[in-house]
């Protein structure tokens, strides 16, 4: 009991000192992920989603599926397996304690109204915001870069992104009624929404 | 001269000299007060690691030496040949970098004393606590009969920058019905798949503009050594290639046009690219950083601290000993860790295990891309690998998320 007070009263004096970018368990792992998710998870890119303030539930999710193959991506697989590898919890962490950016990626305003016409089919699960539901597993869509929203969706539409998983069945369902170039604008739009 | 036009000429000549005034020098840093970093090279290891020690501690200068102005990406330079990329879309100062406040000197080191734990630049010196050192490549010249005498018409174009422009132009610039030859060294040599992406891009690029044209690949190695299967299967659609493995150049004549493999074959070109064998960069061979093969640098798993001198780091291509390919993307990965272990160990603190990553595209189109992605973990104190995945084919999407890692990685070791 001494031993875990004391090393408590470590953690808690060491902490604040120490609170540097690159400290903290998970940073040393995260700096290999920040070649294309962007510094502190920041993506900059149209392909490549924003990891900072992402819930650790959904990062969790995310890693484990693409580590086993549910998820299909030749590069996030090995890279998944190299997170779980160094500690898929502390990384996690890090990443929901960034700070939440939006995309730079800009879309065409035309392309946006026409999402945001189309959006209430989103809603419905999303919610009106596009925030999402953590209780029941829904992630937030709003400023994500559109490249990896519309992509998602292709995904999801072609049954290529975790292919039976029951808890999808609805939104991939929705999908193959939407025609890809309204795809696009969906993704436009909620990728514009703050 | 117009009074308007003597008038700005006065002014910018004037703004010229403060310029030159004010830019920092070497022997502005001859003394250091505080801890000090310094970092040779300013490519994908070296200018990842100097912005990411200031990430990590701020309270640390870093000095870094590049003699060139601009960056050149060597990954998506071959799209440049091919004209899919100009090279300015691909050129990049380190503008944004001195924000982050690194000192970027446009010097070349060229000696390194370890036991003063200083770098010299001509006759003025650097002192450092720890050194980076991300020398890239060096040609071994001698290694082709010819080469060395024809160093500036025999063109690599394995360095972006002037003869990417100059190779480009002499593809261009090749009558409908010539041969362009281009040879490949053998492993281990920057970027094992760049040769075969490169074949991609000079075949489209004949397929479309110059159709009765060939090119002929002489491979040292015997058959692709990266990506294998994939580059095959994109080679179907160009049957203006003439690959041949296991065919080292040996000698190199510009006056007939025409190379020499080790068997004695004689090959008559219009174009050249010859890739020379490599080594590492040449201050790591003059700092004897080389292991007993003088090629190349060993180094600790978790820090890249050299295995023959303390307080001297090495990453990137010069590396060996670490199961991962000489890419753009490890050395960046290398950039960060080092940088890590750098700040940890200045600050008497325990470096954290962590091991690099491998993500790497070829453009096999002007449209397509095929990618294979290594991962790491760190067993025993060495690096070994998790896994290698290929891409199942080449695809539009690959293509796209290789222009996302370029943007992204891009700025993540220059701003």
């Amino acid at each position: 009991m001494p031993i875990v007070l004391i090393s408590v009263l470590i953690l808690a004096l060491a902490g604040p000192a120490a609170a540097g970018p690159l400290d903290g368990p998970g940073a040393s792992t995260a700096v290999v992920c920040s070649a294309c998710h962007g510094f502190a998870g920041q993506s900059q890119s149209n392909t490549m989603p924003i990891l900072a303030g992402m819930p650790p539930w959904y990062f969790k999710k995310a890693i484990q599926d693409f580590a086993a193959g549910k998820r299909t991506s030749p590069e996030m697989e090995p890279y998944a397996k190299q997170v779980v590898q160094f500690g898929l919890d502390d990384v996690a962490a890090y990443f929901a304690a960034q700070k939440r950016t939006t995309t730079p990626v800009t879309s065409d305003p035309a392309a946006i109204e026409r999402g945001r016409q189309a959006s209430a089919q989103c809603t419905l699960c999303h919610g009106a915001s596009g925030k999402g539901d953590p209780s029941k597993g829904v992630p937030d869509l709003t400023g994500q870069p559109p490249g990896y929203l519309k992509n998602q969706m292709l995904l999801f539409k072609a049954d290529k992104r975790s292919p039976g998983d029951a808890q999808l069945k609805v939104v991939k369902t929705l999908m193959t009624t939407i025609p890809d170039e309204q795809l696009a604008d969906l993704a436009a739009y909620w990728s514009s929404v703050r | 001269m117009k009074d308007s036009t003597r008038r700005e000429f006065l002014w910018t000549s004037g703004l010229g000299l403060l310029a030159a005034g004010c830019a920092p020098t070497v022997k502005d840093y001859a003394q250091k007060s505080g801890r000090r970093v310094v970092v040779i090279g300013g490519g994908w290891g070296g200018a990842t690691a100097a912005k990411y020690v200031r990430l990590a501690d701020p309270s640390i200068e870093v000095v870094l030496l590049e003699p060139n102005r601009q960056f050149v990406s060597c990954p998506f330079s071959n799209l440049v040949l091919s004209g899919v990329r100009t090279i300015d879309s691909i050129t990049f100062g380190y503008d944004r970098l001195r924000a982050q406040g690194v000192r970027v000197l446009h010097e070349a080191a060229t000696a390194i004393e370890p036991d003063a734990r200083r770098v010299r630049v001509g006759n003025d010196s650097l002192p450092y606590d720890r050194l980076i050192v991300s020398p890239g490549v060096e040609f071994q010249w001698e290694q082709v009969e010819g080469l060395a005498a024809n160093q500036d018409r025999v063109l690599h174009a394995w360095k972006a920058g002037p003869q990417t422009v100059e190779l480009a132009r002499q593809l261009q610039a090749m009558p409908d019905g010539g041969v362009f030859v281009l040879t490949i060294p053998p492993a281990a040599y920057r970027c094992p798949p760049g040769p075969y992406e490169r074949t991609c891009q000079v075949a489209w690029y004949l397929k479309n503009n110059k159709p009765k044209s060939k090119l002929i690949v002489l491979d040292a190695n015997p058959n692709i050594i990266s990506k294998t299967a994939l580059f095959r299967a994109a080679w179907a659609n160009y049957p203006n290639i003439d690959y041949r493995g296991s065919n080292k150049v040996v000698k190199v004549d510009p006056g007939a046009r025409e190379v020499t493999t080790e068997l004695g074959d004689k090959v008559k070109y219009d174009v050249l690219n010859l890739i020379p064998p490599q080594r590492a960069g040449t201050i790591a061979v003059s700092a004897d950083l080389v292991g007993a093969d003088k090629r190349w640098c060993e180094v600790n798993h978790l820090t890249y601290e050299s295995v023959k001198h303390k307080n001297i780091h090495v990453i990137g291509d010069s590396t060996i000993g670490l199961p991962v390919p000489k890419s753009g993307n490890v050395a960046n990965a290398m950039g960060k860790i080092s940088a890590i272990a750098v700040v940890n160990l200045l600050n008497d603190k325990p470096v954290p295990p962590m091991a690099p990553g491998n993500t790497c595209y070829s453009w096999v189109s002007d449209r397509e891309a095929i990618a294979v992605v290594n991962a790491y973990k760190i067993e025993g104190g060495k690096v070994v690998q998790i896994e290698q995945k290929l891409t199942p084919g080449q695809s539009e999407m690959w293509a796209q998320n290789a222009v996302g890692w370029a943007n992204s990685i891009w700025q993540d070791m220059l701003g």
